[in-house]
Parts: structure tokens; sequence; C-alpha cells
């Protein structure tokens, strides 16, 4: 700590009548002239404003000064214009402070004089501040400008082609053998009925050819170290037992291959061979061998695949490969599933045959779906003639499932009962809701073209669900006329609610925060919903909550224009206003470690191999200051905010 | 021989004998004793869930307290009284009830503060006694009768309260059932209400609901019925005759199929107080002479 | 009967429940099995409370016909039991002195027949 008194300017701003119509500024002025050592005090209609500024860096120059209190607004607002200010007039930055008299002291003080009296007091305190500041300089580190994106949905899709457009590699990590995630499933997309694999596929490939990007699906994250700019990941490639290098995914193995497992593309309502690929559009176009279902693998007898294979592409001996990747920063688009329908009792557990899921609707409409895009149902592919679709099938209910709304799910029933109508024209479609909530660009306008295409609404939340003979009975209300409704159907669909697809073990491998839910948590839900606490990690699509295609892909972009922002230079710099650690002071109780909330400290052990003391990685410690209050013995002191500081701080504004 | 303590209740002593009976003799094959409380009251035969009633829980309480003489567990058979000897005993200890016991105790002359677990008998059958104990002293196996089990409200709900299983798939009377040799069936019904309890003053209402429930079980192919409440048992057995269809489904206790394959007495079961005569199915299932 | 903006209190205080937990959904009355006789329905009895119009449910037939099953409570996505407010109106209305059912009304053979619990349980639902 510097001994030696600052010469100090005081610059206090009227902020036109925000401030000085409440706090007497030339009073202030006058106090502080009277009662403080600072070596000038003015005052200025608007110290923001260029003759604002001007007179502060001319001020700083003339009079010799070496620190600058500038009272005015809030810090968030223009500590960094005056900072530059300060620095412009040749004095550290980090030793000109701001006095907030604004939001603090006139916004919120209706009293004049006591106002007046306010606004000086906080004004000598940050005077006391800036005879303590160090000076200091920002802290900088490398960069490794290489993207990791995780999760090959539409989102991480979107999310790798704009980071490489830009120049920057990408590895896209998908945990499928083929990317393209939810929206490969999909018929037609609302609002406007496009198809979804057409406007999806040109994608997919596009991110297969793009020089900047490598695809490294069917792998998942083993481990995760290092810090923003620097971090080193683990992947498992996992063993396909097919070389893919000499595969053409032409499929001859899996029109021989004797063996047949529910299709989860499908969602359980077809079958597909144990070497299989994705779907037909899959890329990468290759197969892979699911080895837990493989007669060879499991029972030693088979081998038809390797009989059959044109280009000796299969691999018994293939092994999970563990990659080592060192990237800068890292996409998390890892998507949704849709909730467990076991989880709903009274819809039948997930045991009734023609009780559906959205997605499985959707495999049902599509052209590329089990029944070729006719609709008919799963027990007995009959047409059916009345579907019902129920609405918020575990969203909106905190007692039983998911407190939130899922979102997409009354456009996507609005969509799925207008295709059924345009299939099936004499069907009929029943849609049991609690609201409609059309709040996109076109979807108040397509739910009104649901209603116009005959579709039934009807309000009221679904009680029971139950089969009786080969139909399915429905339970439901309808709210505006108080009465109770059942409702004969024969295929009911749920819109069940949207849940991450994330789990909690990924997310502690990342070390990132997620919600009750599982939703990972954004760093500021309005202002940085696409960053996350944990520098270097951004968010895309539906892994941060329920969202469409048109919302998943722009935060995707979001997500890639903040990576592209941080790989802008070759270094980074972090602000220096961070904590430290007095190690002589320093126990190693690791107190600090717990309430760190940017995992910016760890133990170390000291070269002597005896003493234990904690570490701070400094460019992951935002200065929040948790530390330094939980530090026991005060080891954990915050640069520009020590305890002797803040307490002196405090005597001059108790005076 | 283990010893419960045991509530018969008051239709249990009159109406519904058979249920009461049953219940002793099999436990007694099972190597339980049920104990019945010294002295007893009605449990009011309804849970009153208004917060400040003191007047209706004061009878369940005096039962709970005077089955602490014999033991920490009272088994109960009708579902009726299990479901509110087991949710004023929960009410009473419920955290941040305090002032309301205390109210409450004004009236008791024992001091209560909850440590009584109400149970049912089926719950004894299974966790104290095990299914597998039971099916080994089967002598009679139902082999082949198509038995749904219907739990009606008071068993399974409140769930949250009662957690006696679950509130949309109860199983453990078929799980029973499978173990006496029984083949049962799921119907979607199982914890649908018959009515019971609008019976006296809107009869229309209440028969309705039954014949609903009747036609749900009659359609999962159901050759009987099994229950455990007094008030099902009646409302089941009873609506039937009333419908243009005449689906003839006898409807039991479960106490008495238990029973039957344990090989008690025909007096005991008692099978003639019953609206739908049930002889001539188990005729038919060999399974009485 | 005298209606004022106290019965609100009373009604969340008996039935510990919170009326503006309703967001009617509707679920309670999809479920119930007497809705199709029940006049208000679950949903539209908490929506008139809601709207303080108390006195149109406490004087309605709707809350003599529920049978106490707990379907409505076990599902009811923000955790309102209708039930519970449905005994919480009765009871309003019978510590009024006003009494619902009475012996003379029942049938007679039905005396005979039905158990013992079917007439306690209604004699202490429906009698002051
Ligand atoms: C029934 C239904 C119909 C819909 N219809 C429409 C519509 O018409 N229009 C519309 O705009 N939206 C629609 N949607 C929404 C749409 O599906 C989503 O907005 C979109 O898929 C979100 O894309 P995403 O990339 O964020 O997530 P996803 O599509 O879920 O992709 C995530 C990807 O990450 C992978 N992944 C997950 N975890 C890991 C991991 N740990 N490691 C590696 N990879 C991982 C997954 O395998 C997947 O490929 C619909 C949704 C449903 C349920
Ligand atoms: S060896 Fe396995 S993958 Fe190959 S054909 Fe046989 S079952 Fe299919
Ligand atoms: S189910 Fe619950 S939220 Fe829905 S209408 Fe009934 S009481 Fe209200």
């Amino acid at each position: 700590m510097k001994s030696e008194k600052k010469r100090i300017g005081v610059f206090v701003c009227h902020c036109g009548i925000n401030i000085a119509g409440v706090v007497n500024v030339p009073e202030v002025v006058k106090r502080l002239k009277e009662t403080t050592d600072a070596a000038v005090v003015i005052d200025h209609q608007y110290c923001c404003s260029d003759p604002g500024q001007n007179l502060i860096k001319e001020t700083i120059q003339k009079e010799k000064l070496d620190g600058a209190v500038i009272a005015c607004c809030s810090p968030t607002l223009h500590e960094n214009t005056f900072r530059k200010t300060a620095a412009r007039a040749g004095i550290n930055p980090y030793n000109c402070e701001i006095a907030n008299i604004r939001e603090q002291c006139s916004w919120v003080t209706e009293d004049k004089e006591k106002a007046t009296d306010k606004a000086a007091k906080i004004i000598k305190t940050l005077i006391k501040k800036v005879q303590y500041d160090e000076p200091l300089t920002p802290i900088s580190i490398p960069v490794t400008r290489k993207a990791l994106v995780i999760g090959g949905g539409v989102a991480g899709i979107q999310a790798a082609l704009d980071i490489a457009n830009t120049g920057y590699p990408v590895i896209l990590l998908e945990k499928n053998p083929s990317i393209g995630g939810k929206m490969s499933m999909l018929s037609e997309t609302f609002p406007t009925l496009d198809c979804s694999q057409c406007i999806l596929t040109p994608k997919m490939v596009e991110a297969k050819q793009h020089p900047n990007i490598t695809l490294m699906t069917y792998s998942e994250i083993d481990s995760v170290s290092g810090y923003i700019g620097n971090f080193k990941v683990k992947v498992r490639q996992k063993a396909r037992y097919v070389d893919w290098d000499k595969c053409t995914g032409c499929d001859i193995c899996v029109g021989k291959c004797p063996k047949k497992v529910s299709d989860e593309f499908n969602c359980g309502l077809s079958e597909r061979k144990v070497v299989y690929k994705m779907f037909p559009q899959s890329v990468p176009n290759r197969v892979v061998i699911d080895a837990p279902n493989c007669l060879y693998i499991q029972k030693g007898a088979c081998r038809l695949c390797e009989k059959h294979c044109p280009f000796n592409a299969i691999k018994w001996n293939d092994k999970d490969e563990i990659k080592e990747l060192e990237v800068g920063a890292i996409v998390l688009a890892t998507g949704y599933e849709l909730l467990d329908k076991q989880r709903l009792g009274p819809y039948g557990f997930g045991k009734l045959k023609n009780v559906v899921d959205g997605l499985q609707f959707e495999r049902i409409l599509s052209a590329s779906g089990p029944f070729m895009g006719e609709v008919k149902r799963p027990s007995d592919g009959k047409v059916p003639e009345r579907i019902v679709f129920v609405q918020c099938a575990g969203s909106r209910d905190p007692e039983n499932a998911m407190a939130y709304c899922s979102k997409i799910c009354c456009m996507y029933t609005a969509k799925q009962a207008i295709l059924y109508k345009h299939r099936v024209h004499q069907g009929e479609a029943v849609v049991f809701y609690i609201d409609v909530r059309t709040g996109g660009k076109g979807f108040e306008e397509f739910y009104k073209r649901a209603t116009d295409e005959g579709i039934l609404y009807i309000r009221g939340k679904v009680s029971k669900i139950f089969e009786k003979g080969d139909k399915v009975i429905v339970w439901g209300a309808d709210t505006i006329t108080g009465k109770k409704v059942e409702v004969e159907a024969d295929l009911v669909v749920l819109a069940t609610a949207m849940v991450p697809a994330a789990e909690k073990s990924f997310a502690q491998l990342m070390k990132l925060t997620q919600d009750e839910y599982g939703w990972f948590t954004e760093a500021h839900p309005k202002l940085r919903p696409v960053e996350t606490l944990a520098g270097g990690f951004f968010l895309a699509g539906a892994s941060q909550g329920p969202k469409d295609i048109p919302e998943a892909v722009s935060q995707a972009s979001g997500a890639a224009s903040k990576v592209i922002i941080l790989f802008a230079s070759d270094t980074l710099e972090h602000a220096p206003v961070i904590a430290g650690v007095d190690e002589d002071l320093c126990s190693g109780c690791g107190v600090c470690i717990d309430v760190c909330p940017y995992k910016a400290r760890e133990i170390q052990v000291k070269e002597d191999g005896k003493k234990k003391t904690v570490k701070v990685i400094e460019v992951l410690c935002e200065g929040c200051g948790a530390c330094s209050a939980a530090c026991p013995v005060g080891a954990a002191q915050q640069k520009n905010f020590k305890d002797k500081q803040i307490e002196d701080m405090v005597k001059v504004g108790l005076e | 021989m283990t010893s419960f303590a045991y509530y018969p209740g008051c239709t249990l002593y009159t109406k519904s004998k058979n249920l009461d009976l049953c219940a002793r003799e099999t436990a007694q094959i099972l190597g339980v004793e049920l104990k019945e409380l010294e002295t007893w009251n009605c449990c009011g035969a309804i849970f009153s869930t208004v917060t400040d009633d003191i007047a209706n829980q004061v009878a369940p309480i005096r039962n709970l307290i005077e089955a602490q003489k014999i033991s920490n567990k009272l088994v109960t058979l009708c579902a009726a009284c299990y479901n509110v000897l087991k949710r004023s005993n929960l009410y009473l200890a419920k955290a941040g009830n305090e002032t309301y016991r205390k109210r409450l105790m004004n009236f008791l002359d024992t001091e209560y503060n909850g440590k009584t677990e109400v149970v049912h008998y089926l719950e004894t059958l299974k966790y104290d006694i095990g299914f597998d104990n039971v099916k080994a002293k089967v002598v009679k196996s139902l082999n082949g009768l198509k038995v749904a089990s219907y739990y009606g409200c008071l068993m399974v709900r409140p769930s949250e309260e009662l957690k006696f299983d679950d509130p949309d798939n109860p199983v453990m009377m078929d799980d029973l059932f499978a173990a006496l040799g029984a083949t049962p069936v799921d119907f979607p019904f199982k914890g649908e209400c018959c009515g019971g309890y609008i019976l006296v003053d809107k009869p229309e209402v209440a028969t309705k609901c039954a014949q609903t429930v009747i036609e749900n079980m009659a359609a999962s192919g159901a050759e009987c019925v099994a229950t455990t409440c007094p008030l099902c048992q009646y409302n089941i057995d009873n609506q039937q005759k009333m419908m243009s269809k005449q689906y003839n489904l006898p409807i039991f206790y479960f106490t008495q199929l238990l029973g039957l394959a344990l090989g008690i007495d025909e007096k005991i079961l008692n099978l003639n107080n019953h609206f739908i005569d049930p002889k001539p199915l188990l005729k038919q299932k060999g399974l009485l002479q | 009967m005298i209606i004022d903006e106290t019965i609100k209190k009373d009604i969340e205080e008996l039935s510990g429940q919170k009326l503006s937990d309703c967001y009617q959904c509707g679920e309670c009355t999809a479920g119930c099995p007497t809705a199709f006789a029940m006049e208000p329905v679950p949903s539209q009895s908490i929506r008139l409370l809601q709207l303080g119009k108390y006195s149109e449910l406490l004087e309605s037939a709707g809350i003599w016909l529920c049978a106490a099953c707990n379907v409505c409570g076990e599902r009811c996505p923000r955790g309102v039991d209708y039930g519970k407010i449905a005994d919480a109106c009765r009871t309003i209305v019978l510590r009024n002195k006003v009494t619902h059912i009475t012996l003379e009304k029942v049938d007679k053979k039905f005396i005979l027949d039905a158990p013992q619990q079917a007439f306690i349980a209604a004699f202490r639902k429906f009698t002051t």
C-alpha cells in the first residue's frame, strides 16, 4: 500500500438537473475544499460530454494529479469512459474512481440538505479509496483460437458454421452417429410448413464439407480442464466397429444384418438393424454397429455384415478412442429431450400404444418415418379418424412435473393438427389447451389457420386418458361452458414437456450451473443471454431453455459472435481488479474455494512440499469479493478493495 | 406370534362381518395376531379436511391412543377407517400444527403425539408377513380366477399422505392375488370413485359413478372384483342389478379371497352376504364344492 | 345468509388452500367423477370465489355433490385441492345451522341394506 499522499482531483458532475436539481453542488464543492486534502475540486454540467472530459484531462495534466474521483452516475455506466480519460491524461486508469451520487443519492433522496450531505460523504469515501488505490495493469492471457461446439443439432451446426466462416477452426462434437439433432426428426415446421429435412440437410452437408470444421460424431466429452482461451478437452470417440475411412455408407451390410432392435430415430415406432445408419441423410454418411445388441460381439456368431461388406470396412477390434483437444472456447448446444411419458400416470404411464408424444407424431407424419408419411396409429396401423391433442402434458405443472411453459407446444400442436387434416381430410382433430400462446412472428395467424381448417379447440386440461376397446378415451373439461368432456379418440398426441438433454453429471464435468430443471443458466437473463458465468463457455439453442428453431438458430449465431469476439485477438485482457492470496497468512483451509462462484481458486502445495495455500487463477477471477469476505484470516485480499482500505472508507463515511 | 393392535370399525362389526372375520382367521394362519383394541369408537367414517375441526378429530385420535396399549402399529381393514385414522394421525403430528394439537389434547385424557403407525392389513401382508410367505400357505390356489382389484379412492388418495401405492396404478392387491394363484386383471378405473360417499344424499349420481366403474371392470375381462371397502362393496354389488346390462360380477372383500385360498371355513367366508351370488363362479372354477 | 369479504379468508383458512393459486386449467373438473351432475363444476366454483361471488357458491348445489374422492387435489398442477374448498364451504353453511339432509329423506330399505359407514359419513358431512 502506498504511503505517500496522492494529488487527487475531484470532478463533481451536475448531470443537468439529475444531480444538481437535488444536491447543492456548489456547497459540496465548498465542503470538499474545506475538509479534504483534494488538490482540486471542480464541478461541471456534464462531465461525460466532450468538454467535460477535456476539462478532466487538462486539469489532471495541469495540476499534475495522480488520482481522480468523478462524482457522477453509476460506475456501470461511465467508469470505463472516465478511466480512459484518466489514462489519456497519463495516470493509471485504476486510480480513477466513480463516486455514485446519482443512483445512490440524488435519485433516491428527496430532502435537498440530506442529499447534499450524503453526496459530500460519498465523495469523501472515494477520495480515501483513491489514496490507497494501487496502479494496476490488465492481465493478458494467450488465446487458442479454436472452438469446440458440443451438440450437433441445428443450433450447434449454426454456431459451428458461423465461427468457421470467420476463419477459425471448429470441432463439432455429437454423441449420436449423425449430426442433425431433433430437427432432423421433424416433418414440416411451423409456421411456414416447410420440410424440416429439406432446410436442414444443406446445413448438415455444409458443416461436413467446411474446411474449418472437424466433425466428431459418436463422441462424448470425457473431461474438461483449463480456462477461457485455454481449455484442454478429452473426447471419447465411441467404438463404431466400422472403419469409416473404408465405409462408403452403401448400406449393404444393413440389408444383410439379421437382428432388429427398436429404432430410436423413429422413437420406438419401428425397428432398425444392429448395423445401422440413423437416417438416410445421415452426416457423415456412415454406419455403426450397436455393440450391446450385436450377435457377433455378444454371442460370437453371425458376422454377416463383414461377409457382405464390399469394402472390408467392418472392424471387430475397434475400441473407444480418447482424443485430446486444445480449444479456446466451448459452445454448449446439447438441446433437449421430451419428458418421459412414464411420468404421466393419469395419461397412462406411456403404456398405451395409441398415446404418443409430439416427436413420435412428427415421425408418424414424416415421409421417412415408420409409415412413410401416412398417418397411421401404432397399435394396428389403422388410419385414425379422430386424434386428440393434449397440450401442457407435464408443462406448467409444478406439482407433478415441470413448472415452466415449454413454449413450442402450442405451435407444434397446431402444426400437427393441420398436417393431420391435410393427410386425412375427413379426420377430426381436437385440441385440449389451457392457453394458446402465439408470441412469435406469424404464430397467431398460424393458430387462426388451424381453427379455420376446422380443428376444434377445447379450453381445458385433460385429467385422465385410458383405453376402451380399441379406442382411447380422453377426459377433459371445457372450462368455458363449465362441462366435463369425454372424447373418444383413435390416437392421442401428448405435447409432453421439453426437458434438458444435459444431465447433471455432464454439467458438473463442465463446471457449469443449471437451473432446478437442468437448463444451463446464462450469465444474465437479459443482458448476457448466451454467456455463462464460467468464462469461455457459451450457450446455444435449447440447452438453455425451450426454444423453437428460429430462436435456437439466432442464439447460436449470438454464441458464435461471442466466440469470434474472443478470438479477435490472440491475447485476452482481463480486468486486474481481482482477489489475491497473502501466502504468509493463508492456512490453506479452502473456505474461499467453495464460495467462489467462478471456480477461480484452487489449492496448491508450495515448493517445500509442506505448506498448502490457495492459488488464484487470475483469468477466472471476476473480483466479486466473496473470498475476501469468507477468508477467516484475511489472506484473501482484493486488489484496490483491501480490508484496511474499506475500513478507512467506512470511517470517513461515518464521520 | 407377533401381535398388532387391530381396529375393526363399526361396519365390520355388523354389515361386513366377513371382511373382519376372514382377516382375523387368515392372520392367525399366517402367524400374526390381530389384537382388537380393548375399547374403540367409530372413526368418523370420513376425514374432515377443515383445518380447525377439532370435534371430528377427537374420535379417531382416541382410537390411536388406545392402540398404544398393544403396539405402535395399528392395523386397519376398512378403507375408510384406514384413510381417516391415518390422515387424522398425520394432521395431528404435522409440523406447524402444534397449537391445534394442544387444543385437541384438551378433549383427551392421554397426551399423544402421533406415534401410532396406522397401516392397512394389505401392508401387513406385504411388509410384515411377505407375499411369498402368504403364497407358501396357500392350500387352494385361485388358479384361473380373473380378479379385478378395485382400490377406490380411500386407499390411494391423497397419495402424498397415505403413500400406500401409486394413485394411478396401484398394484398391491394385484400382487397379493397373483401370490394366491389368481390372474389379476388390469383396468384403468382401479382408483376411480364409486360415488359411495354421496350414496345417501344423491343416490342417482352415485349410481351413475358406480355404473361407469362397473362397465370398465367388466370390459377388462374380469370375472370378479375384490375390494377393501364396505362402501365400494355395497355400491358395486348393489348397483349391478339396476343396470340395463347384467354383468354379474361378484364383488369380494380381499380377505374373503385370501381366506378361500388359505382354506378357511366356508362359514367364515360367508358367501351368502352378496347381491351377486359368487358361488356359481367359484364352483365353476372348482374353488367350491 | 350474510356474506362479506371475511368469507374469503374463512374459506382459505378452513380449507388451507390459496384461491389465487388456481389458474383455471380445468383439470379438476375433467377428472371429477360427479362433475356431470355438479353445478358449478370444481374449476368454476373456484372461479366464483376468485371473483368474490361467495354466496353464489355457498348457495349452490355443487358443493354438496363432492364425493370426497380427492382426484381434483391429487392431479391439480397448482396444488389446489378443491375437495377441501368444498368441505370448507359446506362447513360454513352448516355452521350457520343450515342442515343439508334429514333422516326422513332417506329411503328406509336403504337404511337396512347399506353399510353404516355410508350413513355416518353422510350425517357427518351434511348435517350441522
Ligand atoms: C414435437 C416437436 C415439434 C417441433 N416442431 C417445430 C417446428 O415446427 N418449428 C420449429 O421452429 N421448432 C420446432 N420444434 C423445436 C425444435 O425441435 C427445436 O427448436 C430444435 O431442435 C432445437 O435445436 P437444438 O440444436 O438446440 O437442440 P437439439 O435438436 O436437441 O440438438 C442437440 C444435439 O446435441 C446432441 N447432444 C446432446 N447432449 C450431448 C452431449 N452430452 N454430447 C454430445 N452431443 C450431445 C444431441 O444428440 C443433439 O443432436 C419442435 C419440437 C418438438 C418436440
Ligand atoms: S455381426 Fe452384428 S452387426 Fe453384423 S450382421 Fe451380425 S448382428 Fe448385424
Ligand atoms: S385443477 Fe387446480 S388449477 Fe386447474 S382449475 Fe382445478 S383447482 Fe384450478
